[in-house]
């Protein structure tokens, strides 16, 4: 992980995660805070909200991140997927109260004990570093793709229209990076 | 159980990263629920999401947004929502939707409602058919998408059984057939309409509500 001016930080953000859910450590809070909520506020606004909301989710993605941080499983996500999670729900729920559907971010009801465990020896901070490495060995155009999917939030029907591509190019990009992503990163999770 | 159909890798990406509406999430979450691959899936998405998210460039907080969130650590977490019992053992995802009776709509099959208020015309519900009823030959419109719970059918693309997921488009024409047995019940996600085909086909069209 880098901080704003590129230095490599050392600490692995999950043992800050570990601190909250140990000892209520706030001092742990405020470094994850310091590094995600401006991240998150991002995210939210290339996805389409407005400053307010990114910053309302962002609050709000960490302070769920304190509530539920003695769920967070090291062994089998990195801190940074865990945050994307936990942000990419709150957004969902969000856009549903909206539209007044009775529905919400099914993304929870589904997390369930696996049998098969991960390789639990890796460190969050690994994994990290892991699926970086992977995304650097995909295809741009694929990765493109990725970005706009998982960090701008658009639907694939509007890629397709934004990158003046056939909807199954997309699909069939999001196809190869996922057999890629497999093959590489199968172990992590 | 033995899950041979999956949703595509696209799907469980919009699954993935949240761009799936809600009607066809609900399918997708039902089929993961009980397919450990998929949920595999679902988590390297999730990965390359934490990835994406670390090397993002930071956009400033207000000045006190680190004060104003620290002010809220102490106070107890907001009433979660509550899941309704679970019946027939229904896949955990839709025990958080009301559903209604079961009606007879033709000969050998039921419909229940699964009370989703779909935004984009997206109709859910559950079918329940009988051992060895034939349903109407019939295209969609738009796209199907179905999860079996029990039971199974068969039509051209294979066998379904409990946990396969069958991802059809206005491409498809199909005249499922339900194996002797067991009644096959599925979550059933419809985008579009259903266009039954041949001379029964269309004297049916009317009487189901679907």
């Amino acid at each position: 992980m880098h901080d704003d001016d590129g230095t490599v930080i050392k600490d692995d953000p999950a043992d800050w995660i570990t601190a909250i859910a140990m000892r209520e450590d706030r001092a742990a809070f405020a470094a994850l805070f310091a590094f995600y909520a401006p991240r998150i506020k991002t995210m939210l606004m290339r996805a389409g909200a407005s400053a307010d909301s990114g910053e309302d989710i962002a609050q709000e993605t960490l302070l769920t991140v304190w509530r539920k941080a003695a769920y967070f499983d090291p062994s089998r996500a990195s801190a940074a997927a865990w945050i994307y999670t936990i942000a990419r729900n709150i957004r969902i729920d969000r856009l549903r109260q909206l539209q007044r559907a009775k529905l919400y971010a099914l993304q929870e009801t589904i997390e369930s004990e696996e049998p098969e465990r991960p390789d639990a020896a890796l460190s969050s901070t690994q994994r990290a570093d892991r699926v970086r490495a992977a995304l650097g060995q995909i295809p741009q155009e694929q990765v493109q793709v990725l970005k706009l999917s998982f960090f701008e939030g658009r639907a694939h029907g509007d890629i397709a229209q934004q990158l003046d591509l056939p909807l199954g190019t997309v699909k069939s990009r999001l196809r190869l990076a996922m057999n890629r992503l497999r093959h590489l990163l199968g172990d992590l999770s | 159980m033995t899950i041979m159909h999956h949703p595509s890798d696209a799907t469980l990406a919009a699954f993935a990263a949240g761009t799936l509406d809600g009607a066809r999430s609900l399918v997708v979450a039902t089929h993961l629920s009980l397919c450990p691959a998929c949920r595999k899936a679902v988590r390297t998405f999730e990965h390359v999401g934490g990835a994406l998210l670390d090397e993002a460039a930071p956009t400033g907080m207000k000045p006190g947004a680190l004060e104003r969130a620290m002010a809220q650590l102490g106070e107890p977490e907001p009433v979660a929502r509550q899941a309704r019992p679970s019946e027939e053992n229904l896949p955990a995802p839709l025990s958080h939707y009301e559903l209604g009776s079961w009606r007879w709509i033709g000969r050998g099959v039921q419909w229940r409602s699964v009370a989703v208020d779909a935004a984009d015309g997206c109709r859910v519900f559950m079918l329940k058919a009988a051992g060895g009823t034939r349903l109407p030959r019939h295209r969609h419109t738009d796209t199907e998408w179905t999860c079996v719970f029990q039971g199974a059918f068969r039509h051209d693309l294979g066998r379904f059984g409990p946990g396969d997921f069958d991802e059809a488009d206005d491409s498809v024409e199909h005249n499922p057939f339900v194996e002797e047995g067991a009644p096959c019940i599925c979550l059933v996600v419809l985008a579009g309409s259903i266009e039954l085909q041949g001379w029964m086909g269309k004297l049916l069209q009317p009487l189901i509500r679907i």
